[in-house]
């Protein structure tokens, strides 16, 4: 590990959107050095928090509408990695919404509502905030492999 | 998105590859869903080959569990590395599927492997 490094981007409210910030966070482990087996509850995070804003806060407006990023890998042992999200949709704290009963059925089971759950049980922190018309979510992980 | 498939007998391995997230996930379930409109009944989903997967895949999982109800329909899981495990358990969905370690065992768990 190296000095630690900080990219910042603004992706559209797309599909291509959210590919290229994923190969983004891809291109910091590559840059970094860092194991992929480490690194994939960041990136299932980001997909599930970039999904959200674009299928739901942002939806439909397209290209129009961006998504800005920061992402942070802090070197350590272990590193540390630091994900920040802001966009102008409307309020929105997905924290806040109920949490899916993960012991149902599969007739019972509904489709979705699961990945604001996977973001809270794979980070060691996540944090919604409202300033100045946006939404802020940011969620960080010290990069160890995950509890089995 | 990569999707490999093997037919064996009666049934269909489906094996996608790399991320299976909410952008590549659409693919993967227009394929899954073809295939059972088309008349898949034994089937197999390989996830050897998966790096990670996020809830717009499991979605596609429930999917196909939904639609391969036993004993019309019969589905299996194998191949789950580390992250395709910790997420599944995460959800609470190791307990909706049968899980085999390998292609072999999954099919033996879904049968009609045989082709005679």
């Amino acid at each position: 590990m190296s000095t630690g490094e900080t990219r910042r981007l603004s992706v559209p409210a797309t599909d291509e959107g959210i590919k290229a910030a994923l190969d983004a966070l891809e291109g910091l482990w590559a840059a970094q050095g860092v194991s992929r087996a480490v690194t994939w509850p960041v990136e299932v995070s980001l997909d599930e928090v970039l999904a959200n804003v674009v299928r739901h806060g942002l939806a439909g407006r397209g290209d129009a509408a961006q998504v800005e990023l920061e992402l942070r890998l802090e070197p350590g042992d272990p590193p540390r990695c630091e994900v920040r999200i802001e966009d102008d949709g409307p309020e929105f704290d997905p924290l806040g919404a109920a949490v899916p009963d993960t012991s149902l059925g599969v007739e019972e089971r509904p489709m979705g509502g699961l990945g604001i759950e996977l973001v809270k049980r794979l980070m060691d922190e996540v944090q919604y905030e409202r300033k100045a018309g946006r939404n802020h979510l940011r969620f960080a992980r010290r990069l160890v492999p995950m509890e089995q | 998105m990569e999707i490999g498939e093997e037919k064996a007998g009666e049934a269909l391995v489906i094996a996608p590859f790399g991320r299976v997230d909410s952008v590549s996930s659409g693919e993967l379930e227009r394929h899954v869903v073809g295939r059972l409109d088309a008349g898949a009944r034994r089937v197999v989903i390989d996830l050897a080959r998966v790096e990670y997967i996020s809830s717009a895949g499991l979605r596609v999982l429930l999917i196909a569990a939904k639609r391969l109800k036993p004993p019309q329909g019969a589905l299996a899981l194998c191949g789950l590395g580390p992250s395709v495990r910790t997420v599944l358990e995460l959800a609470g969905f190791m307990s909706l599927f049968a899980v085999e370690p390998g292609r072999e065992q999954a099919l033996a768990r879904v049968g009609g492997a045989s082709t005679t």
